[in-house]
């Protein structure tokens, strides 16, 4: 007998995840706010504020399919805004040298977590953590410890108030008549180009091969550390994108800035659907996931459940999430 | 592996043996050593500690601080302790972190017969030499009680509380309240931003999509009602009065100059006073138990003039 057709849609990986962004979404109908759940502006900014996270999970998504993980990322966000913040806003640098400058940082970061997990052989979890403590230490020291910020200390001590980089300005904006962030639309654009990536191009394929079998891979042909090496390089590239948009949208550099962002940046990916131990999953899923947590966040945030509440239920979601994705499996 | 090593050696040999120079110091140029341990310096209020300690102890060529940061880690800000016990400092400054674990720490450095300045949050019990620090209570009844007059005693006021499990969190919650209790002002909107500029962003776009009439925000760090700032900015609504606490010269203050906020409180660090009173302290003078910082008030008309201080 056919199986009916919500079943074989619950059956794949990516139906479950769309279900349980549904089920959030219907909460969020129910717990409507005296109706701000239905403005165009509540989605815009529920968009706006996991589009961040987002732009983490998509180079998250690229490590974990390789079999790694990367706790790094936000301490390269981090290191990447204090750079942004200094290169625009106090060395006055112009857009095209800023971007480029801040997407280097954030690859050189990944360089090295790659070089240390593939070449010499640390487990990812160890070399990434090394690498968490080391970027955030690098962001305070290249920021002195303070935020960068508009407010520029003049040599006799005295403040002297600069202005907004056109860049930021340009980055955090709404468009389409004020219904959506430019920072929604960097997001969008980091989840076409990985899925571009892990899709249609061969390296993509050498990461789901080295995350189902890494000695399979190896004994293909699977070039293993140069396909690992990029694959940490691409999350540290997107790291720093998501650190320009951090800087953007706070006007500064802060060295403290995405302190806890990495497990925000996993649970998405997880909950998407993307298996912890490797090889499965996509960015499609990812971006299903982003949005679900996104959402759950904005529906507590306009319903003003207290601390202590939003967080019990955000661990309970985030494991009924995972144990319905583990359902079905065949 | 061993590079790593032969580096880390030098480092620390190196911090070694300065401390140990200072004790050979002849008596007639008598130079003190100050300990400061801070709990942490992720938030800018405790560099601008720090950084308050260092100038006013460069005015005074016989101190030297040796500064300890505790990364926010309980255990090892009580190492930190410890360590200044047995390098025999002349005076120790403590940020504590929390205020049991650090107590008998400190109990033990005056035992040692090492003076004990404690600095913004309290310890238990008496056993230190003197603490300094500003009143969160009373900086957010002033609060409470600028907004009563800007608005004219009714309005609806949106709160961004800092970390709500801290002091200083609830102080400034409850002084606010105090501050605002018998007006005609309603907190429509509250929520636990932690501290953190990105989550006032958030917790105030929420407060925008559901209320259409917003008076004023009062956040409860300058950082927190930049946020709030930029959200209402981004929606485009510009009729909003912004409320901060902190007033640090580089950031609140300087919101306040360019127009970001309309008011801030300042919560002084205590870190000039701190320097004042060791060196009384290491004449033999006597000092009080306590030392309470009074606040000042920053806003368009003062600010550039240093604010205005409330009794």
């Amino acid at each position: 007998m056919k199986p009916s057709w919500w079943k074989s849609a619950l059956a794949s990986p990516a139906g479950r995840a769309l279900l349980a962004l549904l089920l959030v979404m219907a909460a969020g109908a129910v717990f409507n706010a005296q109706g701000a759940f239905f403005k165009i502006g509540t989605h815009r900014d529920a968009l706006r504020q996991a589009s961040v996270y987002g732009i983490l999970a998509c180079g998250m998504t690229l490590v974990i399919i390789s079999g790694g993980i990367d706790l790094a990322v936000g301490s390269i966000l981090a290191l990447a805004a204090v750079c942004a913040a200094k290169m625009a806003i106090h060395w006055n640098w112009p857009a095209w040298e800023v971007v480029p400058g801040c997407l280097a940082v954030g690859m050189a970061c990944g360089a090295v977590s790659g070089i240390v997990t593939a070449s010499l052989r640390v487990q990812p979890f160890i070399a990434t953590l090394a690498m968490m403590v080391f970027a955030r230490g690098m962001a305070k020291y290249a920021s002195g410890g303070m935020k960068v910020s508009t407010v520029v200390q003049n040599a006799d001590g005295t403040y002297r108030y600069v202005e907004v980089p056109p860049l930021f300005r340009a980055i955090d904006h709404p468009i389409l008549h004020g219904n959506l962030s430019m920072v929604t639309v960097i997001f969008l654009l980091c989840v076409a180009v990985a899925w571009v990536a892990l899709s249609k191009h061969r390296w993509g394929r050498y990461l789901y091969a080295i995350g189902g079998n890494e000695e399979a891979a190896r004994l293909s042909g699977v070039p293993v550390v140069g396909a690992k090496i990029c694959a940490y390089v691409a999350c540290g590239l997107f790291s720093a994108v998501a650190g320009l948009c951090q800087a953007a949208q706070e006007q500064q550099g802060d060295p403290e800035a995405g302190s806890g962002y990495e497990l925000f940046a996993i649970a998405m990916v997880v909950i998407g659907g993307t298996s912890l131990m490797g090889g499965r999953g996509g960015i499609g899923l990812t971006l299903i996931g982003v949005l679900t947590i996104g959402y759950l966040d904005k529906i507590l945030s306009i319903n003003a459940v207290p601390e202590a509440g939003r967080l019990v239920l955000t661990g309970i979601i985030i494991v009924t999430a995972v144990l319905t994705q583990r359902r079905g499996r065949t | 592996m061993l590079v790593l090593l032969a580096t880390a050696s030098a480092v620390l040999l190196g911090g070694c043996g300065q401390s140990k120079e200072e004790t050979k110091e002849s008596p007639a140029a008598r130079q003190y050593v100050i300990g400061m341990s801070q709990c942490n310096l992720g938030e800018p209020w405790r560099v601008q500690m720090n950084q308050d300690v260092k100038d006013a102890a460069a005015k005074h060529p016989e101190l030297r601080v040796i500064f300890k940061d505790a990364q926010n880690d309980t255990l090892n800000q009580r190492s930190a302790v410890e360590e200044f016990i047995s390098s025999k400092v002349d005076l120790l400054i403590i940020s504590p972190k929390e205020a049991q674990p650090l107590t008998e720490p400190v109990a033990r450095a005056v035992d040692a017969g090492i003076p004990v300045i404690v600095l913004d949050r309290a310890l238990l019990g008496d056993k230190y030499t003197c603490f300094i620090g500003a009143d969160n209570v009373k900086i957010g009844k002033a609060a409470g009680q600028w907004i009563v007059k800007k608005l004219g005693g009714k309005g609806n006021v949106v709160e961004l509380e800092g970390l709500m499990t801290s002091i200083p969190g609830q102080d400034r919650h409850n002084g606010f309240r105090e501050g605002i209790a018998g007006s005609g002002i309603d907190v429509i909107f509250q929520a636990d931003m932690k501290w953190l500029e990105p989550n006032a962003r958030t917790e105030m776009e929420s407060a925008l999509s559901r209320f259409d009439h917003i008076d004023l925000v009062y956040a409860h760090n300058d950082p927190g009602a930049h946020g709030a700032y930029l959200a209402a900015k981004a929606a485009g609504r510009d009729n909003i009065i912004f409320v901060g606490v902190d007033a640090l010269p580089q950031e609140g203050v300087a919101y306040v100059q360019q127009g970001i906020l309309d008011a801030t409180f300042r919560y002084p660090t205590g870190g000039a006073e701190a320097i004042d009173t060791a060196l009384k302290i290491l004449k033999g003078e006597s000092v009080p138990k306590k030392i309470v910082l009074g606040t000042r008030l920053f806003d368009k008309s003062n600010a550039a003039s240093g604010g205005e201080p409330l009794p």
